[in-house]
């Protein structure tokens, strides 16, 4: 990767009541869509939080476009990064669409009031009611209005689709996709929806246990896992070191779970092993046996 | 503009490549005409649901072959084909296909004398077939 970093962390550790994150260590390149994938408590939102430095690390250090800051983010930085938090903001509850819009203009100068009125009409947000009366779904599409009228260079969602139908979410895909045609964008968003990923991401963080386990290249993913049910030469097949699972499916069938790789396509010719049915693994299961600790092999962190 | 490019989760060709010889085949083939402007690389990755990276190294690799050339700040167009290539995918496609056929037929144990003659009987009916709609 050549281009310029939008955030990197440098042995970033944050010590938390419950448990402690990192040390993490990640480039996230400028111009891409980046999906950080994992359990619940395993640290995104602790992460996404360090970006928008409303947590500071207590140890390492995170890079802003290759800038690092010991207090404060600047306030030019702070105007050029919209942040969607995990849950709502308590001390936006009595206020409107309106007022928020308002505030926002006020306070970003690269506020764009019409883009925000278009929004809220496309996604049916009411105007004049206050934010606590709102369903969740509506304040959660209020909240992506306000990012993208604000224009930002960065955008931060923590799991921007919780609470939004099926149809809201499809408009709100189709929108940051037509955001990222300014090549000078990027998003970050944690996201528990494999739809999600596939659709939007085109790199993939894997968070567990407060760690990062890696990034890929989304794309380099598929096809990399596959489920065969084979015949034939079976003897000493769970021993093979691309084959993850291996279990009876009849009685001289196995199915397994297997790593396509050069090795294991040599070994297939090798034993001359038949295969009755061949599946390419799913995004979602690349991502479970990757948290098992089968990690891609095109792995860039 | 919407392309139609169609992606196999199941193939075992990288998605890269999938994407490739399809848009190949539909500019050399003519049905994507010299000068039409392609979706930007975000539009077709997002159309496709897969990643910028991706579509950057077709547009990247398609552009050295001569089939596609960009403008700054304007897009990425079709280039023009010369018949040199037109001839070529012509014949690779043709080639593919017979080779296809030539295969299923040693899997069936076919000799050669005995598929030959096959090939050539086929051959005289479709061609027959063909000259006499011609001539209608």
């Amino acid at each position: 990767m050549t281009e310029g970093m939008a955030i990197e962390f440098k042995g970033a550790v944050k010590h938390r009541r419950r448990h402690s994150i990192g040390p993490i260590d990640l480039k996230i390149p400028q111009g891409y869509i980046i999906a950080l994938v994992g359990s619940n408590g395993s640290g995104k939102s602790t992460m996404l939080s360090m970006m928008m430095r409303t947590i500071k690390p207590d140890r390492g250090e995170i890079h802003w476009y290759g800038e690092s800051f010991s207090g404060e983010l600047p306030l030019e930085l702070r105007q050029s990064i919209g942040y969607v938090p995990e849950g709502p903001i308590a001390e936006e509850n009595g206020m409107t669409a309106d007022a928020i819009a308002k505030f926002r203009a006020h306070w970003c100068p690269s506020w764009d009031e019409a883009r925000f009125n278009g929004l809220i009409e496309q996604f049916h947000v009411p105007r004049n009611e206050r934010l606590n009366r709102m369903s969740k779904g509506e304040r959660r599409k209020l909240e992506i209005s306000t990012v993208l009228a604000a224009r930002p260079r960065l955008m931060l969602l923590d799991e921007p689709s919780s609470g939004l139908d099926p149809f809201a979410w499809g408009d709100m895909i189709d929108e940051l996709q037509a955001y990222m045609e300014n090549e000078d964008v990027t998003i970050i968003l944690s996201t528990h929806i494999v739809d999600e990923v596939k659709r939007l991401a085109d790199y993939i963080v894997l968070v567990d246990e407060g760690r990062v386990l890696g990034m890929v290249e989304k794309d380099s993913l598929y096809g990399t896992w596959k489920e065969l049910w084979v015949q034939g030469a079976l003897e000493g097949l769970s021993q093979v070191k691309e084959v993850v699972k291996c279990e009876p499916d009849g009685p001289h069938l196995m199915r397994i779970i297997v790593r396509d790789n050069a090795q294991w396509n040599q070994y297939l010719t090798a034993t001359g092993m038949q295969i009755m049915k061949s599946h390419s693994l799913e995004l979602e299961e690349i991502l479970r046996l990757w948290i098992k600790g089968y990690e891609p092999e095109e792995l860039l962190v | 503009m919407w392309i139609p490019i169609q992606i196999d989760d199941q193939s075992a060709e990288p998605l890269y490549y999938q994407i490739e010889t399809q848009l190949k085949s539909l500019i050399v083939s003519g049905q994507i005409e010299e000068g039409t402007l392609l979706p930007s690389i975000r539009e077709l990755a997002a159309s496709l649901s897969c990643s910028v990276i991706t579509i950057r190294r077709v547009y990247q690799d398609l552009e050295n072959e001569g089939l596609l050339r960009t403008k700054q700040g304007t897009g990425t167009f079709v280039a023009k084909v010369g018949t040199g290539e037109r001839d070529e995918y012509r014949r690779t496609v043709v080639q593919t296909a017979v080779e296809t056929a030539v295969d299923t037929g040693i899997s069936v144990q076919y000799g050669e004398e005995e598929l030959k003659q096959l090939f050539l009987k086929i051959l005289k009916q479709k061609y027959d077939k063909k000259s006499g709609r011609d001539r209608e």
